[in-house]
């Protein structure tokens, strides 16, 4: 079976010069990283709307703030190891913290790629798995990590119109698709890819390909997963998570992160104060990664045991611990 | 809102004393860095941001944002005092639930920034001058950043930015006042070189060793370096500002932190410190207490007196004072408002033009176009109806306005409806009409009785003592309520006019510890004099302090 195989930034750059096309308040900023995050095309189509401030990501996230005061839409891009990692506090006080009359910060819009360890060559230096924790940690500030790149494009279309500060955390490598053309995306509403009753596999990011890869393999074995691809990590969807709970008795979570503070502990706050079952949480084990040329990169990611086979046992493992 | 000379330095004493008020009520707050900054605010708000307090969020406006936020009492202040709040609000500084945050936030209407983390508010600047220039508006951005705050990278990679992309509808204030929390800024990170032993203080003196100006040039930026805490400098320096296409401007602001109240100035302790609730009132007469010297040339060579008006600019005067005789209204004849105009190109320093002419009304117009700062015109010589043509003129034309009264003339009753609206009324000690005379004695009580009056109807503005003021009288000229001194001979006539106002002004300073150290007493006794006294840590005020409250028998 052959899967397709579609690059994030490619989409994203082409999506923000439709969206630019129809939204004249929408601007671009870059910091030396433009070329590869694909926005650069941006520039050349709308020269006055673009700026590229250099290597400075502090002034990057500043900048797009004073324009999104001024009633700007900025998209403000580069990799994730230096907007999160590295400007945390811009992030914080300049665009989350703001908060002009009734409304809940400013509207900057952080599109990062190059998230987890799946950068791969750059080597752990390089290799982001903090940022959910760092992003979600702030008031006000929305979450997603998109699974492919239909996600990548209707959600660079919501935010473009939904006010608000948001992070959306795309991959370096060309991801499998893992939605149809037609899906439909909402801030704050997890999607259910699959529907089971043993068991609730909740994931995002390129993980979302390797939880529905799991489902089909434990369906062979008799046991039927949900999958949901939870690329709304902030508002996260409560209800849904326990609604699966509920009905499926137990949650493996799977992220491309960190797995202290990340995606699999918000999964967990959720479950433990709605309908506690047993949880499993597929991620890096609080450790940092390293190099990997691209062909090696299902090796890093199987030496962190972020892989559809350790998927498959956490599943088999937090059913073996419902209560019975 | 387009304020003269005098309305800005009256707003800016209400600000310093609405920050002394709302930090000594919060216990705690930035004062010094508030006062350093405050000439500069004040000329913001009061003649060259364009706002509308009760539209807070009107497209058009100009931003002032706060980049060194902690100076949050000095930005809320000026607020109060342009209209978004009533100055009760103060109070509320730090307060929980209060829109007065410890540092500038969005809660409070017309805060443009939120300020506190420190060396962001350049990049947010440019972001928001770029944003106007895509929207086409008329937008100014202002931005004031501390010196230390400059210690922060964030401010440098701003810095190319705003090169890179010419915004030159921002222009930026250095709020250069030496010191930082731990100590002087150049001994926690120096911007200007590093110091080897304590001179600090030569090197606030001595200007040739300031290069903090090189860094913002060598980055593209349009330099401009001034007095931070005169008004004409820093309105002289927005001018050009705004004039400079292509490129942002900078404009290196050297202060004082502290500035306004002596046992803050220059301390690195007051950088985020309140002062105590009991010292307030002691604090704000401080604060109203601030005296200006302004030499009269035609004391000097009148036959060069644009060599006067450049010793009076060396000599650090703080205005000029330009005696215009008619040869009617008064025996001799000097010169007139075409004197004047040519007079003006050579400096910013306010020109105080005082008539001693016949009919005002009919040339004051004349003394506007020409360049003067203050006019004052003589009661003898107006009535109600001229004069209120006159203080229409003045105002309009954002000209101090200023009535003079005769050593034989008594304030006349069709004045006193001006009086709130005077921003100087001169009470003559010498009969007008030539330098040199003897000081009428007579003059003391006079002026201490006019005090009394003006203060029971409102006036803010400031009482110039001109005629005879020498080194010897100064201090009894102040304790009977001048706060502005006129030198002729004594300080034109002086071969060195620099050191002869330096010595103006301690003895002004002497006074000025004495009056504070009898409020000090009629408050708290001898118990408040030794606390007040004890704030002193800094430089020779102490000890001067300490004679003074020994003469007084406070000891």
């Amino acid at each position: 079976m052959s899967v397709q195989m579609t690059d994030m930034r490619t989409i994203y750059g082409k999506t923000l010069i439709d969206i630019g096309q129809e939204n004249p308040s929408v601007v671009v900023l870059g910091a030396d990283t433009s070329d590869s995050l694909k926005t650069a095309d941006f520039g050349k189509k709308f020269p006055e709307r673009f700026f590229n401030v250099g290597i400075a990501e502090a002034n990057l996230v500043s900048v797009a703030a004073g324009l999104a005061i001024s009633g700007k839409t900025p998209f403000a891009s580069t990799y994730a190891i230096f907007l999160p990692g590295r400007c945390v506090d811009q992030i914080r006080n300049a665009i989350a913290y703001p908060s002009p009359g009734d409304k809940k910060g400013l509207n900057v819009k952080l599109v990062v790629s190059h998230g987890g360890i799946s950068v791969g060559a750059d080597g752990g230096s390089h290799q982001q798995i903090e940022d959910i924790a760092i992003m979600r940690a702030i008031p006000h500030m929305s979450v997603l990590i998109p699974a492919d790149t239909v996600a990548v494009g209707k959600l660079t279309w919501i935010i473009s119109q939904k006010y608000g500060p948001f992070y959306m955390r795309m991959a370096r490598s060309a991801t499998p698709l893992v939605h149809s053309e037609s899906q439909e995306f909402e801030i704050g509403k997890g999607i259910t890819l699959r529907e089971g009753a043993d068991c609730t596999i909740a994931a995002c990011g390129i993980t979302v390909k390797m939880a529905l890869d799991a489902a089909d393999s434990l369906k062979q074995e008799g046991i039927s997963c949900r999958v949901i691809d939870s690329f709304c990590i902030k508002p996260i969807d409560a209800t849904l998570l326990e609604k699966s709970a509920r009905e499926t008795g137990c949650v493996v979570t799977c992220e491309e992160h960190n797995i202290l503070a990340g995606f699999g502990s918000a999964v967990s706050e959720i479950i433990s104060e709605t309908y506690p079952v047993p949880i499993k949480r597929i991620g890096v084990a609080d450790r940092f990664g390293e190099s990997a040329r691209d062909n090696e990169i299902p090796l890093l990611l199987e030496k962190h045991g972020i892989t559809s086979i350790n998927i498959s046992k956490a599943v088999k493992d937090v059913i073996g611990k419902k209560r019975r | 809102m387009g304020l003269n000379y005098y309305q800005i330095k009256k707003n800016v004493r209400k600000a310093r004393k609405l920050v002394i008020r709302a930090t000594s009520l919060a216990g705690s707050g930035h004062p010094g860095g508030s006062f350093s900054m405050a000439e500069i605010m004040g000329c913001l708000f009061f003649k060259y941001l364009r706002y509308d307090p009760k539209n807070p969020n009107w497209e058009d406006r100009d931003k002032l944002i706060l980049s060194k936020g902690h100076a949050s009492p000095g930005l809320f202040s000026n607020m109060a005092v342009a209209g978004y709040f009533e100055p009760t609000e103060l109070d509320t500084l730090r307060a929980f639930g209060s829109r007065l945050q410890g540092h500038p936030d969005l809660k409070c209407p017309g805060v443009e920034f939120c300020g506190g983390s420190l060396g962001i508010g350049l990049s947010f600047s440019v972001g928001s001058a770029l944003a106007a220039r895509l929207d086409k508006k008329p937008t100014r951005i202002f931005t004031v950043l501390g010196d230390g705050e400059t210690d922060e990278g964030q401010v440098w990679e701003a810095a190319m930015t705003g090169t890179k992309y010419k915004v030159d509808n921002l222009t930026a204030f250095l709020d250069r006042n030496f010191i930082q929390q731990d100590s002087y800024t150049e001994k926690v990170m120096p911007l200007d070189e590093v110091l080897t032993g304590d001179d600090i203080s030569e090197m606030w003196r001595d200007a040739s060793r300031w290069k903090v100006g090189d860094k913002w040039r060598a980055f593209g930026w349009n330099v401009i370096e001034i007095d931070g805490h005169r008004i004409e400098q820093i309105d002289s320096a927005i001018k050009k500002a705004t004039q400079t296409k292509g490129v942002p401007t900078i404009v290196v602001s050297r202060t004082i932190k502290g500035k306004g109240v002596e046992h803050m100035e220059d301390n690195p302790k007051w950088h985020g410190q309140a002062p105590k609730k009991e010292f307030v009132p002691i604090i704000d007469l401080e604060i109203d207490s601030q005296s200006m010297i302004a030499p009269s040339i035609i004391a000097g060579d009148m036959s060069n007196l644009a060599n006067e008006v450049k010793r009076c600019v060396n000599g650090r005067a703080d205005y000029i004072h330009l005696d215009v005789m008619d040869g009617m209204f008064v025996p001799n004849k000097t010169f007139d408002h075409t004197k004047i105009k040519e007079l003006r190109p050579i400096t910013v320093i306010p020109f105080d033009a005082h008539l001693m002419i016949n009919e005002p009304v009919k040339h004051v117009r004349d003394y506007v176009d020409a360049g003067s700062d203050i006019i004052t015109v003589h009661a003898e010589v107006c009535d109600a109806s001229s004069f209120g043509e006159i203080h229409d003129i003045l105002k309009a034309s954002q000209v101090g306005v200023g009535l003079a009264i005769n050593p034989d003339t008594e304030l006349p009753q069709w004045s006193y409806q001006f009086i709130p609206k005077l921003d100087q009324i001169i009470v003559m000690s010498v009969v007008p009409g030539k330098s040199g005379q003897k000081y009428i004695e007579s003059s003391h009580e006079k002026t201490q009785n006019l005090a009394k009056i003006l203060s029971e109807n409102n006036f803010d503005g400031y009482i110039e003592a001109d005629g005879g003021v020498t080194l010897d009288n100064i201090a009894a000229c102040f304790a009977d309520g001048a706060r502005a001194f006129v030198g002729g001979s004594a300080i034109i006539g002086q071969a060195d006019v620099r050191q002869i106002i330096r010595e103006f002004r301690h003895k002004v300073a002497y006074a000025r510890r004495k009056t504070l150290i009898q409020k000090a007493h009629e408050l708290g006794g001898k118990e408040l004099v030794a606390k007040w006294i004890e704030l002193h840590t800094i430089g020779e005020k102490r000890n001067q302090l300490n004679v003074i409250a020994k003469e007084l028998g406070y000891t």
